[in-house]
Formats: structure tokens, sequence, C-alpha cells
């Protein structure tokens, strides 16, 4: 476009170039805008405006019955980071993150390391088994295993007893009633759900290693461990780490399975930080300002791992 | 491949153990991790007898359709379907036209603000939902459209991830082949769906996979925005057999319910895990 306009034969008078260059410079900017309007109006009603109205919202009290809403301040974030519930909500996400993250990308690099192995025409039977929990919804996922762990009838007490791990049934533990087992119980869930996902990146990323890399190192007499130490995870530790990035951030929103499994309880045993806010918003009286002023500092702490996984990307295709 | 591949060309067919391993290993850890699956599966079709039996057993003794039927017909189960169905097919189809708009108009279109403009949707992506839901709740139930299919898609029409990944692969597309569409006296508009579009069916595809995928599965939002039962999707639905809690005898509906809302996404994932394991990969990101 701008180059047509470049090229003009200079023999045209000013004004009408300049006309010329006016209306053909108007019509495509309207029609590109015409093209994101859908988009831009989508996420300016739906994303952005919210983001102040959250904001809003989080520094008023709102009346339980009818709409009076009063300006407290900063009394909602104030209570909240004073409150040892808030804080009990904090360890308790802290648990679950620590009990979901570490495993599952432990367990996601083993089996990628596995699958990367040469294994003909089964390879695809072998992915579907393991890739599968990506297309599980967390609600499904937590009716699934409600009924595992279900304590008179279900399929894991009976294996665990079976093992010898517990003398019998009623020595087992009551996954979903005792404050205990609660978050093990949602952790377990939650890491089986998200690995089917963890599997595929790590598989992508143990593929995109050259295979240089190992002949040179077959040469040099290393055996599988040692080339798996030496060459694959240092060669994957960009790939780990936006692993690790992303499964805080996904652990930290983790709902469908809490609300199947265990609704924040028992008490509030496995009352994470996400849940705390929906529980706040709308179970019983609904505290839409004090769940606001949580939701904002939720935000904050995703917001900050989400930039330092976008600083890291950038830099990273920076040094390659 | 950091397994022994050293003598690629074998003549004779020559087993090693450490394959052998490797085969078994996967096998075994890739049944452990489809187990929960495959009993929902076997369990939906026992007969209510053998559901509660102990030790608890993984093949039904007698295959039945019973809990189907019942599933069928104790709650309103088509109903969670057909919502289902039309929520996931509204979000999926405006999400695809409108991120092929948008990426059209930031891979190929020139005008002022475009670059920041693209740097606002993808920020949009760093947002968490958690942050803005009650807002959306607030305004959509404003608008009365709570229980509404209008209130179950309102937010999900668009796709800040959609227009990110188009938008990377019309990048692709060379540059002359708009050129030449100009010279020929062809829109934009034209080029974009005749020309384009076609080009480029294989993103597409990935995209509508995964939007489908994320809306087949959302729990929190339905939950929230909808009250009625005959509003209720199929991901909440399923708890409306669980409302009898552990009473053994409604497990048999629950596994009914939880197979039919696993099919549809289940058959996606069988014949396009291809797309969609690459499109993971390409963009790590769930949709």
């Amino acid at each position: 476009m701008s180059q047509s306009t470049l090229n003009q034969p200079l023999s045209l008078s000013k004004t009408a170039t300049e006309q010329g260059r006016r209306r053909r410079k108007i019509w495509p900017t309207i029609e590109a805008y015409l093209y994101l309007a859908p988009t831009l109006f989508g996420l300016l009603i739906f994303v952005f405006i919210p983001i102040f109205t959250s904001f809003h919202l989080s520094l008023h009290r709102i009346a339980p019955f009818g709409n009076v809403m009063r300006f407290v301040g900063f009394d909602n974030y104030r209570n909240l980071l004073t409150s040892p519930d808030y804080w009990d909500s904090v360890r308790i996400t802290l648990l679950f993150v620590l009990g979901t993250v570490p495993t599952g990308i432990a367990l996601a690099v083993v089996l990628a390391i596995l699958l990367s192995y040469p294994l003909g025409k089964m390879a695809w039977f072998y992915r579907a088994l393991i890739f599968v929990p990506v297309i599980i919804s967390s609600a499904v996922a937590g009716v699934l295993f409600r009924w595992l762990y279900h304590p008179v009838v279900g399929y894991l007490n009976y294996w665990m007893v079976q093992l010898g791990l517990f003398e019998n049934m009623q020595q087992a533990p009551n996954w979903l009633g005792s404050k205990e087992w609660a978050l093990v119980a949602v952790i377990i869930a939650t890491t089986w759900r998200q690995l089917g996902f963890n599997v595929i990146i790590a598989l992508a990323g143990v593929q995109n290693i050259d295979e240089s890399y190992y002949d040179a190192a077959k040469v040099d007499g290393a055996g599988v461990l040692q080339r798996i130490r030496h060459i694959t995870l240092p060669l994957l530790s960009p790939t780990l780490f936006f692993l690790l990035i992303i499964n805080i951030i996904y652990s930290f929103q983790a709902f469908g399975e809490i609300h199947i499994l265990t609704q924040g309880g028992p008490g509030r045993a496995t009352m994470t930080l996400v849940y705390n806010i929906f529980d706040t918003a709308f179970v019983g009286t609904p505290q839409r300002g004090i769940a606001s002023a949580q939701a904002y500092l939720l935000a904050i702490l995703v917001v900050i791992m989400s930039f330092i996984n976008y600083a890291a990307a950038n830099r990273r295709v920076h040094y390659q | 491949m950091i397994a022994t591949q050293t003598q690629r060309p074998r003549r004779r067919p020559h087993i090693h153990i450490q394959d052998i391993v490797v085969h078994l290993l996967l096998l075994g850890i890739g049944l452990l991790i489809s187990l929960p699956i495959i009993i929902a599966f076997f369990t939906s079709f026992k007969i209510p007898s053998q559901i509660i039996v102990f030790p608890p057993e993984i093949l039904p003794r007698q295959w039945t359709f019973e809990n189907y039927i019942v599933a069928w017909n104790v709650n309103p189960f088509g109903r969670f379907l057909l919502n289902s169905t039309i929520q996931s097919g509204i979000i999926t189809l405006a999400q695809v036209i409108f991120s092929i708009m948008a990426a059209y108009a930031f891979a190929i279109l020139d005008f002022p603000g475009r670059n920041g403009l693209f740097y606002l949707v993808i920020g949009s992506l760093m947002v968490p939902f958690e942050l803005v839901f009650i807002p959306n709740y607030q305004l959509v139930s404003a608008l009365g459209w709570g229980d509404t299919y209008m209130g179950l898609t309102a937010p999900f029409l668009v796709s800040a991830f959609g227009v990110f990944l188009l938008r990377q692969f019309f990048l692709t597309v060379p540059k002359d082949f708009h050129d030449a569409a100009r010279i020929d006296g062809c829109g934009n508009w034209r080029y974009l769906w005749t020309v384009l579009v076609p080009l480029s069916k294989g993103s597409i595809g990935a995209f509508a996979i995964f939007a489908f995928l994320s809306a087949w599965n959302q729990y929190l939002w339905p939950l929230i925005i909808t009250s009625k039962v005959e509003m209720r999707t199929l991901q909440i639905g399923i708890r409306y057999f669980m409302s009898t809690l552990d009473r053994g005898a409604d497990w048999g509906p629950v596994m009914a319910g939880s197979v039919i809302a696993i099919l549809p996404a289940l058959l996606v994932f069988l014949f396009a895990q291809k797309q969609l394991v690459r499109g993971i990969a390409m963009t790590g990101l769930k949709g």
C-alpha cells in the first residue's frame, strides 16, 4: 500500500495526491477495526472493564440484601491480611501447589523419556493411554476420584490393603471425610488430570533435543542413565521451567475437583484461595466485596507468575 | 532418542530385554493412568447390586444399559446434553469466526495502533478468570441473562488465544497471495474466506478442537450463571446424582453420566490426537 503511494508519478498535483492518500488510508483503517471489533469489544466488556470493576468492588462492602454499597477503602484487604482463616487458605494453597506441581512434573518427565523410546507401532497406543486425562474436565475428574475414594467399596483403599499398605479397610484413609487426607485426595485427582498436558509438553521438549548430543555421548561410552542425567535433563531445563510456572498457575486456579470432592472441607481443610473466593462470593451470604479483594490478591500472584514465564520465554528465544 | 538405537537397520528381528522392559512399563503406567476412566466405563454397565460389591470388581459380570436409562430418566439428562452441545457449539463457532477475523487484521492489514492493540489482546491472556468472574456474573445477571444460552456463552465468544494462534499461522502464508488477489480485484473479505481460510484449515481445525474442549469442560461459569435444572450443562448435571452422596446405589447412573460427559471429548481426542497434541506442544496452552 504505502509503496504504491510513494511510487506515484510526481506530475500529480499535491492536493490531489494528499486527498487520495488520505482516502486510501482511512478506509483500510476502518476496515481493520471492523475485523477487530468483535474481539476487542468482547475483551473490553468481559476482561478489561471487569479488571477495574473488580477493584472497585473490592473497596466496598455490599449489604447482603439490596444493593447498598458502602465504601470501605482498603478495609477488605486489611481484614483479609489479618485474618487467620485467610492465611490458612494461603497455607493450604501452598501445600496444594507443593503437592501437585513437583510430582506432576517429575512423572511427566519420566513418562516423556519412556515415550521417546522407539516404540514402533505401539507408540500411539501408549500415548493415548497416557495423554487421555488432558480431555477430562475437572468435574468428571472429581466424580471419578470420588468413586475411587469411596470409604466402603472404594477401589483405592481395597488395593492399598491388598498391597499391604494398610491392615484392613477400617484403617485405610477416609479420603474425603478426614482433615488429614482430604487435601491429599484433592491433590491426587488434580495431579492426575494435569498429567496428560504435562507429558505432552515434556515429550515435545525431549523430542526437540538434537540427536547428535546423544550420539556424541554414546561414542564417549555414556550409559542410558548418564545420558538422561547429563544431556536430557539439562537441555530440558527451559521446558521444565515452563512446566513449573504454568503448573503453579493452574494449581492456583484448581476449582472443579475441589467443588465435587470436598467443597473446601472438611472444616476448611481444602479451602484453597480460589475455592475461598467462590465460597465467599456465592455460598451462603454472598460477600462480593470481600471476594473481589481475595480475587485481586490471587490475581496479583498469578500475574507475577505469568510475567516471569513471559520474560523467561523471551530470554529463551534470544539465547537460541 | 535416549535409548539405544544404534543398530537401526537390523537384519534379523532381535529382541532386547530393554525393549521389553520399556514396553511393559509404558503399558503398566498407561493402564494405571487411564484406570479411573476404564473403571467408570465398566461401572456404568454393571447391575446395581454388583456396583457396591466388596471386594470391588473391575469387569461387569452382566452387562446392562440400566444405568444409562436411569440417568436419562431421573434427571433431564437429554436436556443437559442439549445444553452442553448448544453452549459449546456457540462458543466454538463464535471463537473461530471472530478469531479468524481479528487474526487477519493483525497479520495482514496495516493500520495505526496495530502493535499496541495486539499486545493488549495478548496481555488479556494473563488476566486470570478468577479476577473477572464476579463482575461478569453481575453484568450478565443484570442483563437478565442468567439461565439463558446467552448468559452461558457471552463471556467466551472471543478468544485472545485463538487470535494469537491464527495470527501466527496467517503470517506464514506468503504475502504474494494477498497482493495477487488484490490485483485481481479481490477484496479483503473475499480473500480471507476464499483463499486464506481454506489454506489454514489445519490450524483453524486445531484451534476449533481447543475451543470445543475447553467450552465442553467448563465448570465454574456454568455453575454460577445457571440455577434452573433445565439450564444446567452436563458437567454440572453429573452432580445431581451425587446429592444422595455415597449411598452406593446411585453410582451407576453417576458413572453413566460421566461416560456421556467424557464421550464427545474422547472422540475428538481419538480422531484428532495428532492435531491436539501438536497444538498443545506448539503453544504450551490448553486453550
